[in-house]
């Protein structure tokens, strides 16, 4: 090998990259021409160069600022709407879209409510009940929990139509087409919307408080419902009947003279209660703003919600997420309907801080939801205690929940390391 | 390495804006080596590193092949560094007209500034290589692969490459000498 050869060489040489023989033929020519030595020594030491410059730039972290200026850049385009067609021409890319679908399942879960119980029918009672029955459409505010709970929810009933805002969520709208048995969310702020299929084993319940009460009314007996009397309510007259069936309880307050409800309470179970007021009875409903067509200018997302079948397994999940995700670590004071759509916005905000994906952001959503619906199982026939508030996740020792699965003898209990124990009555943590 | 760049440039397009770290990760160096050459400071370089980074996410769907990423990422940042140094000349002459000063404050060069400059200037098809060889922790077999090239042209390619930089650093060396 002469020197021409072997200095075209060497860098594939201290690269690796000859084969045996070359290789070979390298070595041994560079044992003896000090010239070609000289040339190795200068191009290692431009090797090494490049070397240390690469590890240097290397060691750079442009990852977080870019990554959180995609974010941001992407909310900011999404937010100036003609902008946003544009930028939602890369696909699915959207960071809020979580948002609208972890929505679809708070939604889900309040309208998935419903009464499993089954009473016989019997005579309705008297006026007050009569515009419940068979008002066309009945606009409302219904509020869950007491008074003070501070989440109004606004509901347009138009005999199969529901559309549905809370205050809690101001950029969600819901539509529920009830024959369909179908469910239209959309985010106001992101013009997205979402289908959602709301058949099946959901099918069966009420998704609608006025049906929810309606249906209660219809299984009161004679005997069940007591008159209370005349008080005032929000500076009106009114006068009271209560109607208790096995596991429910509804109180309806009515004006004297029209007959027309001001004000019905209703109980569920142990912990279930919502409030209905600022009544108005076959008011004038623009029909178009029920449609269940995605109006112009929204995106439509797919999904798929299944949330039959809703299991203790999913209630664990439920409670995993309740826990990691909403209390940083710890179970929070209480659970259930009321608590888990106040808790809402907050799982949205952090599911959304958390940057996962889309798909991620769903199925946390739909955990939720699923978890929750178990629950409500529980509300409407089943013994129940949540004694979980402030224990850490992951503290074996401490009981959460328990409850009597239906036709059971003993109890399921849940502890904050989420496992569960099937425990005799006279074992049950207090 | 684990999965290639096809892979997350359709993740991105499937809506996981988040997988675009990987890429991010994968390429941060070798973007910066690309722009410290052409843009003189590190902290110019960074900036520019950004910019492309952001303009290539959200023009992900215009990029036919995303086996092609890489090189349609260095053509963006190639974007960037121009636009960037017509700005930069504008700036200086604005400066230089305001003040009379001979250069604007000391910008602070990258650790190796001769040899970056030099890199810039290199031919694509050289920097490509050692880009990705150097500041991109690719092998030759990756480079193969990635550039779609026999693995024997990208031996020659970067022994090429290498004499280029080195006539290149001399001349460096030489222009400074005459200066002093």
């Amino acid at each position: 090998m002469n020197c021409e050869e072997s200095k075209e060489l060497l860098v594939a040489y201290f690269e690796g990259l000859l084969e045996d023989s070359e290789q070979q033929a390298v070595e041994e020519h560079l044992k003896d021409c000090s010239s070609c030595q000289a040339e190795l020594q200068e191009l290692k030491g431009l090797h090494d160069r490049l070397v240390t410059n690469g590890k240097a730039l290397a060691q750079s972290n442009l990852e977080k600022d870019v990554m959180n200026q995609v974010i941001r850049e992407q909310n900011v385009r999404l937010k100036a709407t003609t902008r946003a067609t544009e930028a939602l021409k890369i696909r699915r890319t959207i960071m809020r879209s979580p948002m609208t679908k972890i929505a679809v399942a708070a939604v889900i879960i309040v309208a998935a409510l419903g009464i499993n119980s089954i009473m016989a029918p019997s005579v309705t009672w008297a006026q007050v009940i009569e515009p419940i029955l068979n008002a066309r459409t009945i606009v409302f505010d219904l509020i869950l929990g007491s008074d003070d709970s501070g989440m109004v929810q606004h509901e347009i009933f138009v005999g199969s139509r529901i559309k549905r805002t809370m205050s809690n969520m101001p950029n969600m709208t819901m539509i529920i087409d009830t024959d369909n048995e179908k469910l239209l969310a959309l985010d106001t702020d992101a013009k997205t919307a979402v289908y959602a299929d709301i058949a099946g084993e959901l099918g069966d319940r009420h998704r609608s408080f006025i049906k929810f009460v309606r249906q209660i009314i219809g299984q009161l007996q004679d005997g069940q419902v007591e008159e209370l009397g005349e008080k005032v309510i929000d500076g009106q007259k009114a006068i009271g009947f209560t109607g208790k069936g096995q596991n429910e309880k509804v109180t309806i307050w009515a004006d004297p003279e029209t007959a027309l409800p001001i004000r019905i309470e209703a109980q569920m179970g142990q912990e279930f209660s919502f409030i209905m007021k600022n009544f108005e009875f076959d008011a004038a409903v623009d029909e178009s703003l029920m449609s269940m067509e995605v109006p112009d200018g929204y995106t439509l997302q797919e999904t798929n919600i299944d949330l039959g079948n809703a299991s203790e397994e999913d209630f664990v999940k439920s409670l995993r997420i309740w826990a990691e995700i909403i209390g940083d670590g710890t179970f929070p004071e209480a659970i259930g309907t009321q608590s888990a759509m106040a808790q809402m916005p907050v799982l949205i905000q952090k599911v959304t801080a958390m940057q996962v994906s889309e798909e991620k952001g769903t199925e946390i959503g739909m955990s939720f939801a699923k978890g929750m619906l178990f629950h409500q199982t529980l509300e409407s026939q089943g013994q129940w205690k949540y004694t979980g508030a402030g224990v850490k996740l992951g503290d074996a020792g401490k009981a959460i929940f328990w409850y009597q699965p239906q036709g059971s003898a003993t109890y399921r209990v849940i502890y904050g390391d989420l496992s569960v124990k099937d425990v005799a009555a006279e074992n049950l943590p207090k | 390495m684990s999965e290639n760049d096809k892979f997350y440039v359709e993740r991105c397009l499937d809506g996981h804006p988040d997988d675009f770290r990987y890429l991010v990760r994968r390429y941060q160096g070798v973007l910066l080596a690309n722009l410290a050459g052409k843009l003189g400071s590190r902290d110019r370089a960074e900036e520019a590193a950004q910019e492309a980074l952001i303009r290539a996410y959200f023009n992900m769907g215009k990029l036919r092949k995303p086996d092609s990423f890489f090189s349609w990422l260095l053509g963006i940042a190639d974007n960037v560094a121009k636009e960037h140094q017509r700005k930069e000349q504008i700036q200086r002459q604005r400066e230089i007209v305001r003040s009379f000063s001979e250069e604007s404050a000391g910008t602070e060069l990258s650790q190796d500034y001769a040899l970056e400059s030099a890199i810039a200037e290199l031919p694509e098809a050289y920097r490509k290589v050692i880009l990705l060889r150097y500041y991109g922790g690719h092998n030759c077999n990756q480079i193969a692969e990635q550039l779609d090239m026999p693995l024997g042209t990208v031996t020659k390619t970067l022994s090429r490459a290498y004499a280029m930089l080195r006539e290149s650093l001399q001349q460096q060396k030489q222009a400074e000498v005459y200066e002093v």
